[in-house]
């Protein structure tokens, strides 16, 4: 077992595993590039996940689970807008109350649902010529979903927008300075609506995937986490989409190979290198001058009211 | 006058309520048994069987009216227990997992006259007993099979975390691959949850990446089994018929357990008054095999999968006892050899050396329970970290 091995089974893990992080991450910078911070990722991952699969079950069709999915998560992800943008409630409380609401109404919903295989999960997909490459041809081409080129598609696509387009700067503008941003003729409540809808409807697929193409199964609490990753690959990617799908194909490669080192290295430090690892980069990279260009959206967390500063 | 009459009322109810609490359990009178779960029942995995057992027994006896809370932290066993008997008056307090010992030793002795049931704990009382039905001698029957299926001579074991149980298993699983297989070796890796399917996941493909094509686990989901599956490889059910329903052509056995058969005679003998209050205090069910605690199957009756007994027949190992036999036939009289009222046969049967080259079990002995519970080794064929490992 060669070298070439480890890189394909390594590389080709982490587009699995890493998707879904991605997905939900891409959400979240919208959202907290818009002003708000959503912390109920887990709850509205979690609720993509048990429609994605109810779905797919009855109707035999993996997809119309993902779209529903999409669309359980952005509807699901409005109770947070309407609470902190109309409401102008403190963000972290309704953002806990969505995880808390998402992750007890999926146990809910999800009885008896457990223990039964998805008969037609998510197809995968090979490209004939491609995968022929040698290296990447078995890491991209071979056996991946198609989920994950969406991902990967959507996440510079995204970018673009943010960065490259007159809606970025609108949404980028509402999440510095909503003040300003009004009295140019943005509306600030809109583009936040719009972006913790984005937000949602990503958590949604995020979850879905994970139901109907990775696993594929529901279980109450599958998610077992994963929503809170996502809320600090956020901040690790400087709330930037390129940088966010560097950093979740980061922790997914390390989450993979913390069970493949386990022969050498200590599994207990291996459960805690992700984690280490993901702080340590942030500090290292938020030191000097690129704290200033690179910090949080300067109005994250505060609620908007024309005319109050 | 109003606060001070809610006052008198919430008074009376408190000391009804304690006159209740006090009250102990009438042999022969209807019986109401609270059960605490650490998980969702829907894990399909330890709590799912708990309470599957739960409901058998409340089928069975007439007398019988269960209650039960699922998903309880570890550190919430005493408040739920003042919950069941205070406000649902619980007679028998059952607690299912190993975190919920102390709480419920305490509130053993905090109400003396209520009869309490811990399972895989060691701590008892005079109202409170202890039982456990263990797998290990199953293990060693899957990993017979394991060892006959392997091609590449490596088997994966995925562990949920490195504690005696655990290891346990893993030890019988390895000298069951050791016994028909001596080149074969069980790999392990961790995940240090009990239920993480994603951990399950990365864990199955990081040891298929390392070689691996036959797969044991404990982790509380069918995860393992279905990504085996997906890379055409077979593995072994942990919890029975849910998780051969994920893949019934490469599910080969597995570990089953029934709790319903120490609940039914547990609480039967509550019932008749042979356990009361007060005579628990050496009453510890470790039931096995001969007792019917646990079963070695791949779905309820079906202990190998027919897909695999040819080759299984067609593998032959030589025994000192029975010749040239089939590990087919091998794992039938195994599982005959422990389910006889008087084993005959033990997995850990000495002479046995750790992978350190230590004699852990001498020529012609068996292990204790107590060395059984606390076992911390590696058996010899096993590869792999082994936190807690003794020097």
């Amino acid at each position: 077992m060669g070298w070439e091995s480890w890189v394909i089974t390594t590389f080709s893990r982490t587009l699995a595993y890493g998707t879904p992080l991605l997905l939900a991450t891409m959400g979240e910078i919208y959202a907290e590039r818009s002003g708000v911070l959503n912390l109920g990722v887990e709850g509205m991952m979690i609720l993509g996940a048990y429609s994605a699969f109810s779905v797919a079950y009855t109707t035999g069709n993996a997809w119309l689970g993902i779209l529903v999915a999409a669309g359980v998560g952005g509807a699901f992800s409005m109770i947070h807008a309407f609470a902190s943008i109309t409401l102008r409630a403190n963000q972290v409380v309704s953002g806990l109350a969505l995880t808390m609401l998402g992750l007890g109404l999926a146990g809910v919903l999800g009885r008896g649902w457990e223990g039964y295989p998805l008969m037609r999960p998510l197809s995968k997909v090979t490209v004939p010529v491609l995968e022929r490459i040698p290296i990447i041809g078995p890491i991209f081409f071979r056996g991946q979903n198609l989920l994950v080129y969406v991902a990967i598609g959507l996440s510079v696509l995204l970018w673009f927008v943010l960065f490259r387009t007159q809606i970025g700067v609108r949404i980028r503008a509402v999440g510095e300075d909503p003040a300003t941003a009004d009295s140019l003729g943005v509306s600030v409540a809109r583009v936040r609506y719009a972006c913790v809808f984005v937000g949602g409807v990503l958590a949604g697929v995020a979850g879905g995937y994970l139901s109907v193409a990775y696993r594929p199964a529901w279980t109450e609490g599958m998610t077992a986490g994963m929503g809170w990753i996502v809320i600090a690959l956020t901040i690790f990617a400087f709330w930037n989409p390129l940088l966010g799908m560097l950093g979740a194909y980061f922790f997914a490669a390390l989450y993979h190979l913390s069970f493949r080192l386990q022969t050498w290295v200590a599994p207990e430090l291996l459960k805690a290198m992700p984690y280490a690892l993901a702080i340590l980069v942030l500090v290292v990279v938020s030191r000097g001058t690129l704290q200033k260009r690179m910090g949080a959206p300067a109005a994250l967390t505060l609620p908007y009211t024309r005319g109050e500063e | 006058m109003k606060t001070r009459n809610i006052l008198l009322v919430g008074l009376c109810l408190l000391l009804v309520g304690a006159a209740a609490t006090a009250k102990e359990y009438v042999p022969g009178t209807p019986m109401k048994v609270g059960f605490i779960y650490v998980g969702p029942i829907g894990d399909l995995g330890w709590t799912f069987a708990h309470d599957e057992a739960r409901l058998i027994a409340e089928a069975e006896f007439p007398w019988l009216e269960t209650v039960y809370v699922e998903s309880v932290p570890e550190g919430q066993a005493g408040p739920t227990i003042d919950q069941l008997i205070q406000e649902l008056g619980c007679d028998v307090v059952i607690t299912t997992s190993f975190g919920f010992m102390e709480g419920t030793h305490d509130a053993a002795l905090r109400y003396p006259d209520k009869i309490f049931a811990h399972a895989s704990g060691f701590k008892r009382a005079p109202n409170m007993m202890t039982y456990m039905a263990d797998f290990y001698q199953v293990y060693y029957l899957n990993g017979l099979v394991a060892g006959a299926l392997t091609e590449t001579n490596k088997v994966g074991y995925i562990g949920a975390f490195p504690i005696p149980e655990v290891k346990r298993h893993i030890g019988a699983y390895a000298l069951g691959v050791q016994a028909v297989n001596p080149d074969a070796t069980v790999h392990v890796r961790w995940i240090y949850e009990w239920f993480n399917p994603s951990g399950a996941k990365e864990a199955t493909e990081a040891l298929i990446a390392d070689g691996c094509d036959v797969f044991a686990f404990t982790e509380d989901s069918p995860t393992v089994v279905q990504v085996a599956a997906e890379h055409g490889m077979v593995s072994f059910a942990h919890y029975g018929s849910q998780m051969y329903r994920f893949a019934p052509d490469y599910v080969v056995s597995g570990q089953a357990v029934r709790w319903e058969a120490i609940y039914l005679d547990f609480l039967e003998k509550v019932y008749a008054g042979e356990y009361t209050a007060h005579n628990l205090q050496n009453v510890d069910y470790w039931w096995l095999l001969s007792q019917g605690g646990v079963a070695a199957e791949a779905q309820p009756g079906v202990p190998i999968n027919p897909m695999y007994a040819d080759a299984l027949k067609a593998k032959t190992v030589q025994d000192p006892v029975f010749g040239e036999i089939s590990v087919y036939d091998l794992f039938f009289v195994r599982l005959q050899q422990f389910g006889e009222p008087g084993v005959t046969y033990d997995p850990f049967e000495g002479p046995i050396y750790d992978r350190k080259g230590i004699l852990r079990v001498p020529e012609g002995m068996w292990m204790s329970v107590d060395s059984l519970i606390t076992m911390e080794w590696a058996a010899g064929n096993v590869v792999g970290p082994w936190p807690g490992e003794p020097e």
